[in-house]
């Protein structure tokens, strides 16, 4: 392409043919980040269950902190490369990187308020950091899959909130929650919420590309 | 009827614009792929684009690489607007 003078026609075709270029619905990676938090907090559940069937010493759910952290950096990170590889913004990357990041403050500020509670007045309220992680986590993943419209994430995220609401109702009835099936409830539920989703997005793109 | 803007009615130009105008940000070698304009004169285009204030050029360093990202500004998408009301009026649609 040149810095040529054209007629009006030209000009319509420029931009319609611009604008069909620049609508590219999944990158090669799009769902790396999706199967990177995914995998990490499977592994913790995993990690902290078995512990607990092991140990039986409830300080093992401080390993909880390790999905925040190692997911908290990692994210960012990734993030940024997708979008330097990529080599633009669009509005859609926008709406959702900033749908994720409310998402992490909620997760930092329910986190802090339960250690609060925990430290001032010994009150243990760590299952509250359970439904959000099955309540805030699957809408922003079903809001995630409007955007993009991808029906895996509506799915995922669908059954990701039926788990939240069925665990905030057995909170607020008072029913022990046990490791035995509330863990096996959390990695299904994050299997689909997130692990369906990357690997079926990453999918598409390498069917685009 | 309207002028068309003398500074978007070009191929190069207008495609860049029309590119930004669709996008949040986009990087200097994502325009050039798009556009398929050699480097030296895209840049020419964006510093025209820029000195207009049709567009803002930012450059951020990434490890030891210079990334020049480019967004469309306020002015620079009013004037995209009323480029694509005048050609409207040009051909009859």
């Amino acid at each position: 392409m040149e810095d040529k003078k054209i007629n009006e026609r030209e000009s319509i075709a420029i931009i319609t043919s611009m604008i069909a270029r620049t609508k590219e619905r999944y990158n090669l990676g799009d769902g790396n980040i999706m199967l990177m938090w995914g995998y990490l907090t499977i592994s913790i559940s995993a990690l902290v269950w078995v512990l607990l069937a092991l140990t039986h010493n409830p300080a093992v759910n401080w390993l909880w902190f390790l999905v925040w952290i190692i997911g908290g950096i990692a994210s960012p990170v990734m993030a940024k490369r997708k979008n330097i590889k990529k080599g633009a913004k669009t509005y859609t990357d926008k709406i959702i990187s900033r749908l994720w990041s409310i998402v992490g403050f909620s997760a930092i500020a329910c986190t802090f308020a339960c250690l609060g509670l925990l430290l001032i007045s010994g009150v243990d309220a760590w299952s509250a950091m359970l439904v959000f992680a099955l309540i805030i986590v699957p809408f922003a993943e079903i809001a995630n899959g409007i955007v993009l419209n991808e029906s895996s994430c509506m799915w995922g995220g669908s059954i990701g909130l039926l788990a939240g609401i069925f665990l905030t109702c057995c909170v607020a009835g008072k029913v022990a929650l046990s490791a035995t099936w509330v863990m096996p409830l959390f990695i299904i539920s994050f299997i689909c919420m997130m692990i369906i989703p990357g690997h079926a997005i990453n999918h598409k793109a390498r069917k685009n590309s | 009827m309207k002028e068309l803007d003398t500074l978007l009615h070009s191929q190069l130009r207008l495609a860049v614009m029309s590119i930004l105008m669709n996008v949040d940000e986009a990087d200097f070698v994502y325009l050039k792929e798009k556009t398929e304009a050699t480097a030296g004169n895209l840049s020419v285009q964006l510093d025209k684009l820029s000195t207009a204030g049709y567009v803002s050029l930012e450059k951020v360093v990434v490890g030891k690489r210079t990334r020049t990202v480019c967004q469309v500004t306020a002015r620079g998408r009013k004037a995209f607007e009323e480029y694509v009301e005048a050609l409207k009026e040009y051909l009859n649609i």
